[in-house]
């Protein structure tokens, strides 16, 4: 039986730690914002603004109003599910701006006044929300 | 008051830089005799340094700007205050703790339509506001317009404001009435003049529930029911219904206004569920309270109701 | 000159005296003068030296104090719709910020600078009244803590510091927020206006001899108009302040349309009070530019009588354009009209003094020092405000900018450029004087610097946001208006002028050494007699004066009058002594003996200031008891007064003699009891024209006055009381073997007859069926009515107290001051009823 040489004990340590950062970057994968093309996160937030999220949704990036009947927005790029219940992805994510109702009858948010491009944009928006 | 609408405006913005040109005329005059008395060459500062500079700038001078400034000040005031007379468009704007009840005047002052928060006129002619209160001071004010008079209890104030053209103007309350005094927002919308009867036609008639693209009927019909069992008629007046509370806004036809909350949000059907589901965070401490007891659904449905009031 | 008491000028002859001052003549003075000893001593101090200095003090405090809550409405306002205060908080912080600067700053630090440099500047010893000036300045010290402690609790008014109702009535303002501010404000006015009283007599009473009105400092000058603006202006506030708490509390309805009531009465109470208000904090500013712009161009102030017929002008038309702060309330045109031309015509005279200004620092040679430099940036920026004040004097432009931050930025300019920097070049300019260090140069000039900087980035784009529609008194507001960057900037200079302050305030603990024995001397070179070497006696003798300029012209001034050369080189009498002269030729008339330190004002202060904000609390029994403790004390303090004692007349120096005991109209006593009648009949004034207004507005709601036959016995009585009073002083003087228990008992049958008239004149309006809260005639009524209580109250007081003086000896014809200053009381309260009376019957008519 032999203690393990200073070569072996470093080896083991080098990998350990080369381990533990593929496993980082696998975590980091998964919280990726989702990849949006053609969408201005910019603009997102300008239709945001004009068409009153934020009477509902305390939305980081907007100062007021800070509404309570829907949920926080803050880190809601890195939410797996939307409302709790649909999967949050990019084509899902715009269907639910524009006719939520249509996706869940029970929820309050009701169908918004914008058209594919601004669910879009407004979808790129809430995605670069990822902190917390 | 940079940019004026109007004829009561105009004048006030010209005032301003006659003003601001005497103003700066002084500023100079002044300044130049500090420099003269703090750095200038002997021979300036003997004449600066006696009693005649006194005389000359402190009184002579003084008094013929000032002479001549009264009277363009006062020839300026046109006759902006007087009461109504035979034939001018007449509107009763009541100030009440945070929005503004309006109501349109035939000729003999008497309310022919009741509606809040937002102001119709026809462009290219002076209209009279009579200006009241429900309960504090409040003074209304739409600066592309005109001036602003105060509303005060007990008291009817009359101004004229005209816009010129049509168009979208915004005011806000500037008198402190507590609470959000620094929420209680104005539009004023100015219609070419004959768009201008027709929109007052239409408001005249009583709530017609339209099915639109915005929503199935079911939907509107459940916001309806919804309205009558929640109690909002105990505050809400809408037209055509049983509701007919007189404490809150006017909602006949809410679904056609540009803003919620006295000009404070954009009018959807998205502000319009959070508006009633919980406006008290958007709008502290206004007489609204927060209805937490509505479901998802309910608020949809009670927003999709009043949006369908056009 | 002609004499106006008889006085000879030769006597002035005599001056400066030759001989030796007796051994031990410094040390006894110095003895009688001595500073606290024991730690409560600090408290009871009455010197004008320490309570100036104390009163300063607090003023700067709640400066500080106001200024802090300014930053966090500057941060709150940075960005729109932040949320770092809360709407509720904000709006109690504004209402704070503006009350505090207003009441608790700049008055009391201008009426501080006053009590604190008046005496020296004069040649007197002390104030006329030093335990009134410590009353004031404790009370105004304890109710302006505690009031400003309700932010801590929430609750603190928010109002706004105009206090409009109805928003302040209960009904829409129901917790005890605007109670603080009624009850609290309400008393410190109180201690204005006694602080008024003392300025008054004291610029026109204890003059150094020869220094007539002519030569008078224009310092002097300025107060002396500044104090008889409050004695007009005051009653006023008090008065509406009285109403609105009435109306809160017992539903009194004096502003509650609903009952007849109006809310544009108290728009005309305030502003009558409000307008004037901002010309008392700037005058006296005013006047210490005058004083310190000459020192510091080394040279006399070029056109004296100008500036002294300006400020007088100013006083005199600031009370005739109130309404122009109601230009958009629906005045007819007319009124808008005169108030307008008004408002125009007072910034005249603010311009003569300007150019007074610059003139003296053309004719000079200025020095770049630190008042200076404070003198110079503060007329900049005042004749920038008073510009901004043309703009709003007219109207059309008014009804834009009113109730904007347009007005923000005109009353911060004027304000803080017609007082603020004034007052921070006399702090540098008179700390020598108070201190053994004076303030550091260096750092003086960058907190100049720092403060001029950062007042303009501060305040010029409120200019902007206003004329862009932002209105005043928001806790916040929508973005994309345009609004934002001025904000942002404003910020930026809010904090640059904070910084400034809180240098200011570290040099202050670096180097401010009050209360020592020496001062730091003239160090900026100025001419008035306050630069003589001095002690806590103020001069060792007093000069005579024969110019404006006393230091620079009589050269050997400081060493004559350190040597004892001049009047009172001592304590003749082994007491506190300073002398009273004539008010227009300062002619000696009397020697006036002055009070040790006691504990009785400083208590009567606490309880005075207890009473008003433990009832605000609504504890009614503990405030009552706080109430009569006050009362108790205050008496037993006048208890101690006309006491005299020793030798008739004294030499005064140079073989001068005066009389130490002096009664009537030229006793300072005498006077200062005048003066308050003056405050007291103003309130009268107003509420009776609160009275003709509420009935002008609602006729309809006047019912027929009591029977007139009632009438003749309620006049009978009073006339009895002031007939009765009169003779009561006039039997005293008699002389004669029973004089002084007649007059006791006369004056004491006048107190109880004024007693029954108003008994007499309530139950003939209570019989009537008018209740004080059905209407507002009832309310006006029975305002007056309880106005006149309180009068008749005080002399119901005033009686037994003058007839227990006669029981224990006290009372004696040779002496009759109390007796001819109660007589006043008595009297005025006589007249006072019957005009009221005489009012509220015959007015609008007797019958139905």
């Amino acid at each position: 039986m032999g203690f393990p040489t200073t070569g072996e004990a470093m080896g083991r340590r080098a990998m350990a730690g080369a381990l533990a950062l593929a496993l980082c970057a696998c975590v980091d994968k998964a919280d990726l914002p989702r990849p949006m093309v053609q969408a201005d996160p910019a603009a997102g937030l300008a239709v945001i603004e004009d068409v009153g999220c934020a009477a509902c949704h305390k939305i980081p990036g907007v100062a007021w109003p800070e509404g309570r009947s829907g949920s926080n927005l803050a880190g809601f790029g890195a939410r797996p599910l939307i409302a709790g219940r649909l999967p949050n992805q990019p084509d899902v994510l715009i269907r639910w701006l524009i006719d939520a109702p249509s996706m869940d009858p029970g929820t309050a948010m009701p169908p918004m006044p914008l058209t594919q491009d601004q669910a879009r944009d407004v979808a790129a928006y809430l995605y670069t929300l990822d902190e917390d | 008051m940079l940019d004026p609408a109007g004829p009561f405006a105009g004048p006030i913005q010209t005032v301003a830089w006659v003003l601001f040109v005497m103003a700066a005329v002084v500023m100079v005059v002044v300044l130049g005799a500090l420099g003269v008395a703090l750095f200038g060459p002997r021979k300036w500062k003997r004449r600066v340094g006696g009693e005649r500079l006194i005389w000359i700038a402190g009184l002579a001078f003084p008094v013929v700007v000032l002479t001549g400034l009264l009277i363009y000040g006062l020839t300026t005031t046109a006759r902006v205050a007087d009461a109504p007379k035979a034939g001018e468009m007449r509107v009763r704007v009541t100030g009440e703790m945070w929005w503004w009840r309006v109501a349109y005047l035939d000729d003999q002052g008497r309310e022919i339509v009741q509606d809040a928060n937002e102001v119709h006129i026809p462009a290219g002619q002076p209209v009279v506001f009579e200006l009241e209160s429900a309960d504090v001071i409040h003074s209304f004010w739409v600066p592309r317009l005109g001036g602003k008079t105060d509303m005060i209890p007990g008291r009817r104030n009359f101004m004229r404001l005209q816009a010129d053209a049509p168009g979208t103007y915004g005011g806000q309350c500037a008198e402190y009435c507590g609470g959000p005094h620094a929420l209680m927002g104005l539009v004023v919308v100015a219609h070419a003049p004959d768009d201008y009867s027709a929109w007052l036609e239409r408001q005249s008639r009583p709530a017609a529930a339209v099915p639109s693209a915005q929503g199935p009927l079911a939907l509107i019909d459940q916001g309806r029911n919804v309205f009558a069992a929640s109690g909002c008629a105990a505050c809400h007046t809408i037209r055509g219904t049983e509701a007919n509370g007189l404490a809150g806004p006017d909602l006949t036809h809410v679904g056609s206004r540009q803003t919620l909350g006295a000009g404070i949000l954009p009018n959807n059907r998205g502000t319009m569920a959070g508006w009633i589901s919980d406006s008290q965070s958007l709008k502290p401490g206004n007489r609204m309270p927060s209805y937490a007891v509505l479901s998802g659904q309910d608020v949809r449905a009670v927003a999709a109701y009043l949006e369908s009031l056009k | 000159m002609s004499s106006e008491t008889g006085f000879d000028p030769e006597l002035y002859k005599r001056f400066p005296t030759t001989e030796a001052r007796p051994e031990g003549e410094l040390e006894q003075l110095d003895e009688v003068w001595c500073g606290p000893r024991r730690p409560w001593e600090w408290i009871t101090a009455i010197n004008n030296n320490y309570i100036g200095v104390y009163y300063v003090g607090a003023a700067m405090l709640f400066f500080v104090l106001a200024g802090v809550l300014a930053l966090l409405m500057r941060t709150q306002l940075a960005l729109p719709m932040t949320g770092f205060l809360a709407q509720e908080t904000y709006n109690q912080i504004f209402t704070m910020h503006g009350t505090v600067m207003m009441f608790l700053f700049a008055v009391p630090a201008v009426e501080a600078l006053g009590v604190l440099l008046l005496p020296q500047m004069l040649g007197a010893r002390d104030l006329p009244f030093p335990r009134l000036s410590a009353y004031a300045f404790w009370a105004y010290l304890v109710g302006g803590l505690c009031f400003f402690a309700s932010l801590f609790f929430g609750l603190a008014p928010n109002g706004g510091w105009f206090m409009y109702p109805p928003l302040t009535s209960t009904t829409y303002s129901p917790g005890i927020n605007a109670d603080f501010w009624l009850l609290g404000i309400g008393f410190i006015e109180i201690s204005a206006i006694a602080g008024a009283i003392e300025i008054i007599v004291g610029v026109l009473k204890t003059r150094a001899p020869g220094m007539t009105l002519d030569k008078l400092p224009i310092f002097a000058w300025a107060m002396l108009i500044f104090a008889c603006m409050i004695i007009i202006a005051f009653p006023s506030i008090i008065l509406s302040t009285l109403l609105l708490e009435l109306e809160r509390a017992l539903g009194w309805p004096f502003f509650d349309a609903a009952k007849g009531g109006d809310p544009m009465l108290w728009q005309h109470l305030f502003w009558f009070f409000g307008h004037p208000e901002v010309y008392i904090i700037f005058l006296p500013a005013a006047g210490a530019m005058s004083t310190l712009i000459p020192a510091v161009a080394q040279t006399k102030l070029v056109g004296y009588r100008l500036v002294v017929l300006a400020m007088l002008a100013t006083g005199f038309i600031s009370f005739g354009v109130w309404a122009h702060h109601m230009f958009t309330t629906g005045m007819p045109q007319i009124s808008i009209n005169y108030f307008s031309a008004a408002s125009m015509a007072v910034s005249v005279p603010a311009g003569v003094q300007v150019f007074a200004w610059i003139a003296t620092l053309a004719a000079g040679k200025m020095r770049f020092n630190t008042p200076g430099l404070f003198a110079v940036g503060g007329l900049v920026i005042f004749v920038m405000g008073g510009l901004t004040g043309v703009m709003v004097a007219m109207v059309p432009f008014d009804w834009q900018a009113h109730d904007s931050y347009f007005i923000v930025a005109h009353l911060h300019y004027v304000l803080i450029g017609g007082m603020v920097f004034p007052l921070f070049a006399a702090i540098y300019y008179w700390t020598p004087m108070s201190s053994s260090r004076p303030l550091s140069e260096r750092w003086g000039k960058w907190i100049f610097w720092l403060m001029f900087v950062g007042h303009n980035v501060t305040f010029m784009p409120m200019h902007l946001t206003g004329l862009m529609g932002m209105p005043r008194r928001v806790y916040t507001y929508l973005p994309e208006r345009g609004w934002d960057l001025p904000n942002m900037i404003s910020t930026v200079g809010s904090f640059m002028f904070g910084l400034a302050v809180l240098l200011w305030v570290v040099d202050m603990v670096r180097n401010f050494r009050p209360f020592g024995n020496k001062d730091a001397g003239n160090v900026f070179g100025g001419p008035g007699l306050e630069w003589l070497p001095s002690g806590r006696y103020s001069l060792r003798s007093v000069p005579v004066i024969k110019s404006l300029y006393p230091v620079w012209d009589q050269p050997d001034l400081a060493r004559d009058v350190e040597a004892g050369r001049y009047f009172l080189p001592g304590a003749p009498r082994g007491e506190r002594e300073t002398m009273i002269t004539s008010p227009i030729n300062a002619e000696p008339q009397y020697l006036q003996r002055m009070p040790q330190p006691s504990s009785w004002y400083v208590w009567g202060a606490i309880f005075t200031a207890g009473f008003f904000l433990i009832l605000t609390i609504q504890a009614y029994l503990v405030s009552v008891i706080s109430g009569v403790l006050a009362v108790y004390c205050i008496l037993k303090w006048c208890w101690g007064l006309d006491r005299p004692s020793g030798p008739a007349t004294v030499d005064v120096g140079g073989g001068v003699r005066l009389p130490t005991y002096v009664s009537g109209p030229s006793s300072h006593g005498w006077w200062a009891m005048v003066i308050t009648l003056i405050v007291s009949g103003m309130v009268a004034i107003m509420a009776c024209f609160s009275y003709v207004f509420l009935w002008s507005r609602r006729p309809d709601l006047w019912q027929a006055p009591p029977e007139i036959g009632s009438l003749p016995l309620t006049l009978g009585l009073l006339a009895a009381a002031g007939v009765g009073a009169w003779a009561s002083q006039g039997a005293l003087k008699l002389d004669r073997p029973r004089s002084a228990g007649i007059a006791a008992v006369l004056m004491l049958a006048a107190t109880l007859a004024a007693g029954g008239a108003f008994a007499a004149e309530a139950s003939a309006w209570w019989n009537s069926g008018l209740r004080p809260d059905a209407s507002s005639q009832g309310a006006t009524v029975y305002a007056l009515l309880a106005w006149q209580g309180t009068f008749v109250g005080i002399s119901l007081l005033m009686g037994p107290f003058v007839l227990l003086r006669w029981l224990c000896g006290l009372v004696s014809s040779r002496y009759p001051a109390t007796f001819e200053v109660v007589a006043l009381f008595v009297a005025f309260t006589a007249v006072q009823g019957a005009a009221t009376t005489l009012l509220i019957r015959l007015f609008p008519g007797v019958g139905a």
